[in-house]
């Protein structure tokens, strides 16, 4: 049954959406440590807490190595937890997040897509989230800030299942949509308490009990450390059905849903498809919209789920399609193309035998036009009608 | 004419308490740290959670061969996060209201070196944990590397002895200074041969940590990584105190107190002499070394005069 609560709309950054999930969400422990074009996550939640709206413990941590260890270790001795952070900041945290996804710690954390160093660049990009991709995390990407809100709600309810029982990265981009002011449906305390509520029926979790011995964190050497990376390894494959499921009850809850691992936009009749993730999708789908109009067979798939990667619902949406198009907002170094053509690549034998391209955009704040896709979605047809093509664009040096 | 029969040592009655390590641990023979784990635990009592990183403590606290082990809650973390990991935890018990003694246990390459950083900030945020530096003066369970608490002169790993270099070059780091002056509630030194001292600290560090961070840098000298035998461990602890190389005070917010004065100290070759890691070291070498043992104590002098603990 659908209960329709009374909307709520408030005109909210990405950022400032991404703080309500949070507060809506009740964490126990929250860690911040500012970082360029996160600070605004952490400062709305700073001032939800002097406000008494946030009952959580708040630790302003001196970097964000320790922001990664306080929330994991928090979530071990048993409580709900939230962090934050982005580009560099990811990259100090990757020791820390080794540690929260091995021993299943539960966190959620958001992380401001940016570039990454060593060429200082203080804009967007994916680099920071494609670099973490072997991180045993579950890594989400939002379209919108309606979207990132959403996200981080539907976050905890999956971190925090007992068939899952990972870390989750609500990823969305720095920027482009971290500081753009958009309409968002504030969901109501009842609401997102209700939508977590089944979370307190399942088995209890470990955690750490004074006074029990019970370690976290031992030595697993040989068969132990076998078993222990192959039960992570399938809680992340679980975790892809669970993230459909757990998308098609936040419709029931909140009315909204989003197709959860991929978004299939007009791609059931489409012959060539674009695939993309983040602030850019929604250009894709106006383009998109607009050859439509002019009777061109064209479709996007939105990717939301990066890792686990969704090779199964991609294989179903994209099979019988007679080009592909893959929108990298980030760089696979020793590979020369985008790590989600690579990805895409490694299913192209389920997908079918079809000209796969890449088009690596939108790198350091190089804006992914509507004429860039346009441009995108031409090759891609081009090369479906069997004209020669190339395996990998560099977008902005093209021009 | 009555004899009076010698008062024994409360400190004895700790080791009534319940011992939660397993018999026989994998440390070196002679290492002062299992006295210094197992004293701890019985004098903190069960409801613990211990913190740690890989190091020679990890074989006891980790867990090893399946035969090492201990009946307390444990939190395993990387060097780079024992202060945060042991907040984290911390943090979310006062948030559900549960009066836990969590203990973060490290060496001085965790503390001094690579998790400095977080413990600093743990400090400056006064949270609510106890700190156990056990400092052995270097990377021990690595193989014997220098680490920021080496001190000058001496012969690591990383700092060896030969023709053009001659032992570590710097004096290293004060870290308990350090961190009393940070200003917690409560920083304090200890050694393994002056039980009865570093049990009232850990008494005190237990209490003081309600008011936030209570930190304890324990001399542990190491006997395979410093060259003596396994029987004289606690014999180059008392020299450490009684050649003013290693003092013991306290420090409340800033003010100091020494809780053991050594009359007439030893000449710091007393110490040196017992030690194989110092024994290439010439005449103007050893007098840098007495010169930085003479000044930290003088700075600790100097705060008890200046800022003395009410």
């Amino acid at each position: 049954m659908i209960t329709r609560h009374k909307e709520k709309i408030r005109t909210l950054t990405g950022n400032a959406a991404a703080a309500y999930g949070a507060m809506l969400c009740r964490p126990d422990v929250i860690a911040l440590y500012p970082i360029t074009p996160q600070s605004e996550v952490i400062e709305q939640l700073a001032s939800f807490s002097a406000d008494g709206l946030l009952d959580a413990e708040m630790v302003e941590v001196e970097g964000e190595n320790s922001a990664i260890n306080i929330v994991t270790s928090a979530s071990i001795a048993g409580g709900r937890v939230f962090t934050a952070t982005s580009s560099w900041g990811l990259a100090f945290m990757y020791d820390g997040m080794l540690q929260a996804s091995g021993f299943r710690a539960p966190v959620v954390m958001v992380n401001v897509n940016r570039e990454m160093p060593g060429i200082l660049a203080v804009s967007s990009g994916q680099q920071d989230m494609t670099s973490t991709r072997d991180s045993g995390w579950i890594q989400v990407v939002a379209e919108n800030c309606q979207e990132i809100l959403d996200l981080v709600v539907m976050a905890y309810r999956l971190a925090e299942d007992h068939d899952v029982q990972l870390p989750v990265m609500v990823n969305y981009d720095g920027f482009y949509l971290s500081y753009l002011a958009e309409g968002v449906n504030l969901p109501s305390q009842e609401e997102v308490h209700a939508f977590l509520a089944p979370l307190k029926d399942q088995p209890p979790r470990p955690v750490l009990v004074p006074g029990e011995p019970l370690g976290s964190g031992t030595h697993g050497i040989l068969e132990g450390f076998v078993e222990l990376r192959f039960k992570h390894s399938t809680a992340l494959e679980r975790s892809k059905a669970k993230f459909d499921e757990i998308d098609a009850l936040f419709r029931e809850s909140f009315g909204r849903s989003y197709g959860g691992q991929i978004e299939e936009y007009r791609t059931n009749d489409a012959e060539v498809v674009l695939m993309v993730s983040g602030s850019a999708a929604g250009t894709a789908k106006a383009v998109v919209d607009s050859l439509r109009n002019k009777g061109a067979k064209v479709g996007v798939v939105k990717l939301r789920m990066f890792r686990p990667f969704p090779r199964e619902r991609i294989v179903r949406a994209l099979t019988g399609k007679k080009a592909i198009g893959i929108v990298d907002r980030s760089v696979s170094f020793g590979w020369n193309c985008g790590p989600l053509f690579m990805e895409l690549k490694a299913i192209s034998e389920e997908i079918g035998t079809v000209p796969i391209m890449d088009f690596i955009d939108g790198l350091a704040n190089t804006d992914i036009t509507e004429d860039h896709i346009a441009d995108m979605i031409k090759s891609v047809q081009n090369a479906a009608k069997g004209e020669p093509f190339k395996d990998v664009t560099w977008v902005s040096l093209e021009e | 004419m009555t004899v009076k029969a010698k008062k024994r040592n409360k400190v004895f009655d700790y080791f009534k308490a319940e011992d939660p390590f397993s018999g026989g641990l994998t440390l070196c023979p002679g290492c002062p740290l299992e006295l210094l784990l197992r004293f701890t635990a019985k004098v903190l009592g069960k409801e613990i959670v211990f913190v740690g990183t890989p190091s020679c403590s990890a074989t006891v606290l980790y867990g090893q061969n399946r035969q090492s082990w201990h009946k307390l809650a444990y939190y395993s973390c990387l060097m780079t996060g024992v202060a945060s990991s042991a907040t984290g935890i911390t943090r979310y018990y006062r948030k559900i209201g549960k009066d836990i003694t969590v203990v973060a246990f490290t060496g001085d390459g965790c503390s001094a070196d690579i998790g400095f950083q977080p413990l600093s900030g743990a400090a400056e945020r006064n949270e609510n944990f106890i700190y156990i530096t056990y400092d052995n003066e270097g990377y021990m369970n690595t193989g014997i590397q220098k680490s920021s608490t080496t001190p000058i002169g001496a012969r690591t790993s990383t700092t060896p002895v030969g023709e053009a270099r001659r032992g570590n070059p710097n004096p290293g780091k004060n870290v308990p200074f350090l961190m009393a002056m940070h200003k917690i509630p409560y920083a304090a030194t200890a050694t393994l041969s002056h039980l009865d001292d570093l049990a009232k600290k850990l008494i005190k560090a237990k209490e003081k940590k309600k008011e936030g961070l209570a930190y304890l840098h324990v001399f542990s000298p190491c006997p395979t990584g410093w060259g003596f035998e396994s029987d004289m461990s606690i014999a180059v602890c008392r020299m450490a105190v009684q050649t003013h190389y290693f003092p013991l005070w306290e420090a409340e917010r800033g003010r100091f107190r020494f809780t053991h004065k050594t009359t007439r100290p030893k000449p710091l070759t007393d110490f040196l002499e017992m030690v194989r890691k110092f024994n290439h070291l010439s005449t103007e070498e050893i007098a840098l070394l007495v010169k930085e043992a003479e000044e930290r104590y003088s700075l600790v002098e100097g705060m008890t005069q200046l800022w003395p603990m009410a």
